[in-house]
């Protein structure tokens, strides 16, 4: 019995258009244990959203997954485990169906889209239960109520037949979170879940995430691009660049002692409140066209830190101490140099 | 919020657009008055050049000016007008038609239930075979299937339902040795009402079905193809799927449901279409229904006739509005609800 959850081994996700072939995802690796969070980092097209699709095979029909695994260890029950490689899963198969909305569930970033206009919440929320349950549809509306009062709704047993376009951004995103909750997932992802809400409401839905998760006991794998937020919620950090995990490792140590150059320029570029004013550091360039990637190192246009062969040779994982991983020439030629003077 | 206040929303809504109708026929029944006396002259000069040209003799004017008299022709529009909407009103009854010399509303009577069949099933076929079309050409976009259906239907958009009705019934006389004219066969077509006649109707109804049915099939499923195309890719589809629903079911939940909004607010300019397609139809295949009579009385100005056709048609692309604007109320909460 181990504590992993999924585990997920080079995964690579291309989408084939009409200008060429975008390696939106390419050589992911990740490991999300049981009950913890996991917070996934990147800029906008770094392919994080594609990324966590994939654990659901819901990726947009031009991408295709082209190799890799997803390793899920699913508990039957309490000493029994069996692992399913979703990667290998068929799309609109019954398998991947059993698992999406019961075992994972996920939450988006749009929840003014997110929910369908023509239906109520309640009947959103009692689709999934009565699909992956055998509750009758009295009782799935009763857990429908409670879980829309666990997640902060006033008056559920009113809101309950309100339709989406009546809520707020704030209930509504509530009331996703209520369904992604109904079947006891395993895990919940969640597709930056508060980027489209005002500050103070995004305060209050983290607070909700974190209590909730506690509350489950499920595994959390959440993405976003506010560091601030990961600062709050994670238990491990994966930073993503252009499709790579350039740097993972628990949250201290990615917050105080940052390995991979884009790692610490992203942590650079928080705002800071001091005394005296200072010019906020940016990351230099712009994040490269999808369809012509650099070669070698995907970051090393823009590094301040870039050698010579960083624009040739691909850097391979370096392990530090306690799961700490980064993907940086800097770091292997030391091993190199260090393994050099060794023997 | 409860279910009485939504009942109560919607009783509101029933009102405002059944008045909001009401204003819309009288308007109309104005305006196609007005129309048919538009153009100088009246029957009696129509009848009297008919004469001249037949080589016959002469009217005398005073002869015209008894027959004017006799019809009312003499007076002022408004006053005509009034006579005309009020009989309709309380006597239910259309004027009379000089060139059948009978009461127009036999003729209205006799001709409008096979207008209302005709366009009705070509309705309900237009919409049978539009709807799934356009679903599998949007959810299989691009596919062979795709291409074959959108040159289908291009071809249906193109070709004139006349010509087509012309080719059919050429195509019939040569090698079926009958032409395909009119809904009814010889034996029956001065018989009562029976269900043999019934059946006889149906065999002969499919072709002039189809005939006006297919350039606005064509266009449904463009309409269908694109709606759908818009909502496939919407959030909410992703999140129904991200459930486990099974694709089927959470096509014709979510963003079918979502397309068929456009759709069904096409009702409206659909009706009147068919009803216009079907004039010059109805004309090749010689079918007893309004069209013909309507474009005979509007050429020779009998405007009883025509006046109560355009007036009876109209309210029935009224009630098509109303019916696609109570649909839409139905399908979709935000109209519902404001």
């Amino acid at each position: 019995m181990s504590d992993t959850l999924i585990e997920v081994n080079d995964l690579k996700i291309h989408f084939f258009t009409d200008e060429g072939v975008v390696r939106a995802v390419d050589g992911v690796d990740l490991t999300i244990e049981r009950g913890k969070t996991l917070c996934l980092v990147g800029e906008s097209g770094c392919g994080k959203s594609v990324a966590c699709r994939a654990f659901l095979q819901i990726v947009h029909s031009i991408g295709k997954i082209v190799s890799g695994e997803i390793i899920y260890h699913r508990r039957v029950d309490n000493n029994f485990e069996e692992t399913i490689d979703i990667a290998q899963l068929n799309p609109k198969g019954r398998q991947i169906r059993e698992i999406r909305g019961k075992e994972i569930s996920m939450i988006f970033q749009e929840p003014m889209t997110s929910l369908s206009p023509m239906y109520t919440v309640g009947n959103q929320i009692m689709e999934n239960i009565l699909l992956h349950t055998n509750l009758s549809k009295e009782e799935a509306r009763q857990l429908c109520v409670q879980l829309l009062d666990q997640v902060g709704i006033p008056q559920p047993h009113r809101l309950v037949d309100e339709y989406p376009f009546r809520l707020s951004g704030g209930m509504r995103q509530r009331a996703m979170i209520a369904m992604a909750l109904s079947c006891n997932p395993t895990l919940l992802i969640a597709d930056e879940p508060t980027t489209a809400l005002d500050v103070t409401t995004q305060a209050n839905i983290l607070d909700l995430m974190r209590n909730i998760q506690k509350e489950y006991q499920m595994a959390l794998l959440f993405i976003t691009h506010d560091l601030g937020v990961v600062a709050e919620i994670a238990d491990t950090v994966a930073v993503m660049y252009l499709g790579k995990i350039v740097e993972s490792g628990d949250v201290d140590t990615i917050f105080n002692n940052p390995k991979h150059p884009y790692t610490q320029a992203l942590l650079r570029s928080i705002p800071k409140i001091s005394r005296t004013r200072e010019k906020l550091d940016t990351i230099q360039g712009m994040v490269p066209n999808p369809y012509r990637r650099p070669g070698g190192c995907p970051f090393h246009p823009r590094c301040t830190q870039a050698m010579p062969e960083c624009s040739t040779m691909v850097p391979s994982v370096t392990r530090f101490s306690d799961g700490h991983t980064t993907r940086c020439l800097l770091y292997e030629n030391i091993t190199t140099k260090q393994f050099a003077e060794l023997s | 919020m409860d279910l009485e206040r939504e009942v109560e929303d919607m009783w509101k809504f029933l009102f405002r657009r059944t008045l909001a109708m009401l204003f819309t026929v009288w308007v109309v029944s104005i305006i196609s008055f007005a129309v048919i006396q538009l153009p100088p002259g009246d029957y009696v000069t129509t009848l009297m050049s008919q004469m001249v040209s037949q080589g016959g003799r002469e009217l005398t004017p005073e002869y015209a000016e008894q027959l004017r008299e006799l019809y009312g022709l003499n007076e002022s529009m408004y006053v005509q007008y009034g006579k005309w909407i009020t009989n309709i009103i309380f006597k239910g009854q259309f004027g009379y038609s000089f060139v059948y010399k009978r009461d127009a509303v036999e003729l209205i009577t006799e001709r409008m239930p096979m207008t209302f069949a005709l366009s009705m099933s070509s309705f309900v076929l237009v919409w049978v075979i539009a709807l799934p079309i356009g679903i599998y050409s949007a959810v299989r976009k691009y596919s062979i299937g795709d291409y074959i259906f959108t040159f289908l239907g291009f071809i249906g958009l193109a070709v004139p339902s006349f010509l087509l009705a012309l080719i059919l019934l050429f195509v019939s006389q040569k090698y079926l040795g009958q032409a395909m004219i009119g809904l009814f066969s010889q034996e029956f077509a001065d018989a009562a009402w029976s269900w043999d006649k019934f059946v006889d109707m149906l065999k002969h109804l499919w072709i002039p079905t189809i005939l006006i049915g297919l350039g606005g099939t064509a266009g449904l499923i463009r309409t269908m193809r694109a709606n759908l195309l818009d909502e496939l890719n919407k959030p909410y589809v992703e999140t129904a799927r991200a459930k486990g629903l099974s694709e089927t079911r959470l096509l014709l939940k979510y963003p079918v449901r979502h397309a068929l909004n456009p759709f069904v607010s096409t009702i409206g300019w659909t009706l009147p279409n068919l009803v216009a397609g079907e004039v010059i139809v109805a004309i090749v295949l010689n079918l007893p229904t309004s069209g013909p009579v309507l474009y005979r009385a509007l050429q020779s100005q009998d405007m009883f006739v025509a006046a109560g056709f355009i007036l009876l048609l109209s309210i029935l692309t009224v009630i098509g509005t109303f019916i696609s604007d109570l649909l839409l109320a139905v399908l979709d909460p935000r109209i519902r609800l404001r």
